[in-house]
Order: C-alpha cells, then sequence, then structure tokens
C-alpha cells in the first residue's frame, strides 16, 4: 500500500526543517509521497517553492507535492483565483464561518484540524453534508495530540472522534496528516493508522485515509495540470 | 506444587510482538531502561493504569539490540492498535529527538528475530 502525508510545515512555513530533510525522512519511514504545506504568499515566492521542491523531488527520487494553506476567507478567495498554479489547496480551520467556507468550496482539497482551540469539535452534520457534496476531505492531525497533554490532549481527542463520528454517518472523506512542523515531528505510517484506530475508524478505513483518498486528491492535481480543464466540472472539449 | 501447571494453549493469552527501531538525532545508542522508562511513562499518561493492566505491554530485554537500535515490545492482541499509537507520541528520550519505525508487527517471535538479524 502506498502512504502519503499531506500536511507538512517546511521551514519557509511554521516549520524548522528543510524540504531535505522532511523528504528523507518520510522516505526512511516508508511513505510514497508528502505534500509540502505554506501559507498564503505572492506568486513569485511560488516559483521559488516550486523550484526547490522539483530539485530535492528529482534528487531523493520522491513524490513531493506543493500545498497552500488559508487562515482567513480572504487568503482562501485568492488562492481559489490561482488554483492551477499549486497542487493542493488546504484550509487551516478553527473559525467556524472560515470552516463553513472550505466546505463550501470545490476547489478546497482537505479541511485541516477543524477542531482546533475550540471547545467545540467545528463541524456539524450540516457541514458534513457539504463536505461529502464538495468533496472536501476532513483531516485527523496528529500533532495536535503528540503536542497536548493531559486534559488538553483528552478534550481535543474527543473532538476529533466526534468529528470521526459525523464523517462515517455522512460519508465525508477522512484523511490522516502528521501535521509536522519538524522531521522530527513525522511519523510512520502504522503510527497513524493505529491512531485513526483509537479515533473510531476502522482498520482498513484508516489505511483508505492514508492511501486510497491522498490517491485521489493526486488523480485531481493531474486532471487540473491537464491544459483543458478550467474549474471543478469545467473542461474545454 | 512448586510452579503453576502451563495453561493449554487456547486458554493462554494470544500475544502480538511488534519490533521497531529508534531513529535518534545524532545516532545515540540508547540502553535498554532509557527506553523501557520512556515507554511505561507515555502509555501510563496515555492509557492510565488500568489502560496499561489491560494491555499487557513488556519491552523484551533480550531482543533489544543497542546497536541497530532495534527491540520487541510484546502486548495481547486486542491491543496493538493502543500500542504502536502510544509509541508514536515518544518524541523525546531525554534530551534527545526521537522517532520510532515500525517495523514488523507478528504473531510468533520467531519469524520477527529473523528481522533483527
Amino acid at each position: 500500500m502506498n502512504f502519503y502525508d499531506f500536511h507538512i510545515h517546511p521551514k519557509f512555513s511554521e516549520g524548522e526543517s528543510s524540504v531535505e530533510e522532511i523528504a528523507r525522512r518520510a522516505k526512511l519511514l516508508g511513505f510514497k509521497g508528502i505534500c509540502i504545506t505554506n501559507y498564503f504568499t505572492n506568486k513569485s515566492k511560488i516559483k521559488t517553492l516550486k523550484k526547490e521542491i522539483s530539485e530535492v523531488s528529482e534528487k531523493l527520487e520522491f513524490k513531493i507535492f506543493m500545498g497552500f494553506s488559508a487562515k482567513t476567507v480572504n487568503q482562501l478567495k485568492k488562492l481559489v483565483r490561482m488554483r492551477k498554479g499549486y497542487d493542493v489547496l488546504l484550509v487551516k480551520g478553527s473559525d467556524l464561518y472560515l470552516n463553513r467556507k472550505a466546505v463550501e468550496t470545490k476547489e478546497v482539497d482537505i479541511l485541516t484540524h477543524p477542531e482546533l482551540n475550540r471547545r467545540d469539535s467545528g463541524l456539524n452534520h450540516v457541514m458534513a453534508k457539504l463536505a461529502t457534496k464538495n468533496n472536501v476531505a476532513i483531516e485527523i492531525n496528529f500533532r495536535e495530540i503528540l503536542q497536548s497533554s493531559k486534559n488538553t490532549r483528552s478534550a481535543i481527542m474527543h473532538n476529533i472522534a466526534e468529528n470521526v463520528r459525523l464523517c462515517k454517518k455522512y460519508k465525508t472523506p477522512i484523511v490522516i496528516c502528521s501535521g509536522a512542523a519538524s522531521h522530527w515531528q513525522l511519523k510512520d505510517p502504522k503510527v497513524l493508522i493505529s491512531m485513526a484506530c483509537l479515533l473510531g475508524l476502522e482498520l482498513n478505513e484508516a489505511k483508505k485515509a492514508l492511501s486510497e483518498l491522498p490517491e485521489n486528491i493526486i488523480k485531481m492535481i493531474r486532471e487540473r495540470q491537464n491544459e483543458k480543464w478550467v474549474r471543478p466540472g469545467v473542461k474545454v472539449v | 506444587m512448586k510452579r503453576l501447571k502451563i495453561l493449554k494453549p487456547t486458554l493462554r493469552e494470544k500475544n502480538r510482538y511488534t519490533s521497531f527501531q529508534v531513529i535518534s538525532e545524532k545516532g545515540e545508542e540508547f540502553t535498554y531502561s532509557d527506553l523501557e522508562s520512556a515507554i511505561w511513562n507515555v502509555t501510563l499518561d496515555f492509557l492510565g493504569e488500568y489502560g496499561v493492566s489491560k494491555t499487557s505491554i513488556w519491552l523484551l530485554k533480550d531482543c533489544w539490540n543497542q546497536k541497530k537500535q532495534i527491540g520487541i515490545l510484546r502486548c495481547n492482541h486486542k491491543s496493538v492498535q493502543v500500542v504502536i499509537a502510544a509509541l508514536g507520541l515518544i518524541d523525546r528520550l531525554g534530551d534527545n529527538r526521537v522517532t520510532f519505525k515500525i517495523l514488523k508487527i507478528s504473531g510468533t517471535i520467531k519469524s520477527i528475530r529473523k528481522i533483527m538479524g
């Protein structure tokens, strides 16, 4: 089975490791590919990032995708407009309005940690249905669990389990990511699968969340790279 | 009577053996006791005393390879996922940052020893 981790922050985002360090560690742990996630920047920076990523990818013979994460609704709108320029569009969840906008937008691939810094789970049945309709995956973020402890960790795990329950009911795609900000926070695929099992997924569902769903996203990336692609559902014939 | 009579195979607890490798920053060589205390601390923190009692977790001392930093962790067949998830929560051993790589999960110790060489 090919496993992918679609949420890793490198040095130029909020992380502390270079793209090469991250790629080497991910390859060692048995990942087939990763997605390097950055926050919104201008067009010129995208080009330099793309160059760096492609250089490392060729050097290590390892699949590396470039993703952007939107922190606000304005950033989301701007990133949707330049959707063809990068591979994966993520939305940094936490704000309810932004969570709702993310699941309503077809261009979005992953809504990351909707329960971040919240007392509730950040997702309800209406949003889960919308996410299914627009094919937006909800993320289980390992870093949130890793960096918390005691009562905070149990609250986070409860909220994630609540989201998993909703997603299973409404058949919303779920993706498991490490959310690593350093190559030391990258985890073995088996660890991520085990954690997802503890949060309410069956073993085969957890494996799909780490391999099949990212593969679907990759398929979409390839479609988008086609010159005939205009926007989701629209192609030049 | 000096010893308990050995239970029938059907009555015995079903074990699973997980072999893992510790990847460290500068290739430090951790001892068995370093690792044992880290595993006990994290499992007790994550699962609690009651939770740990259900896992029958044990780090096998004679299978710890200090040079290769490879070891075998035993637990019962119902708690494999819990133990591996807990193992993933260890990110430091002393002052060193570490990552665990899961090599193989097996029902017999014989097959898992082949990896260790």
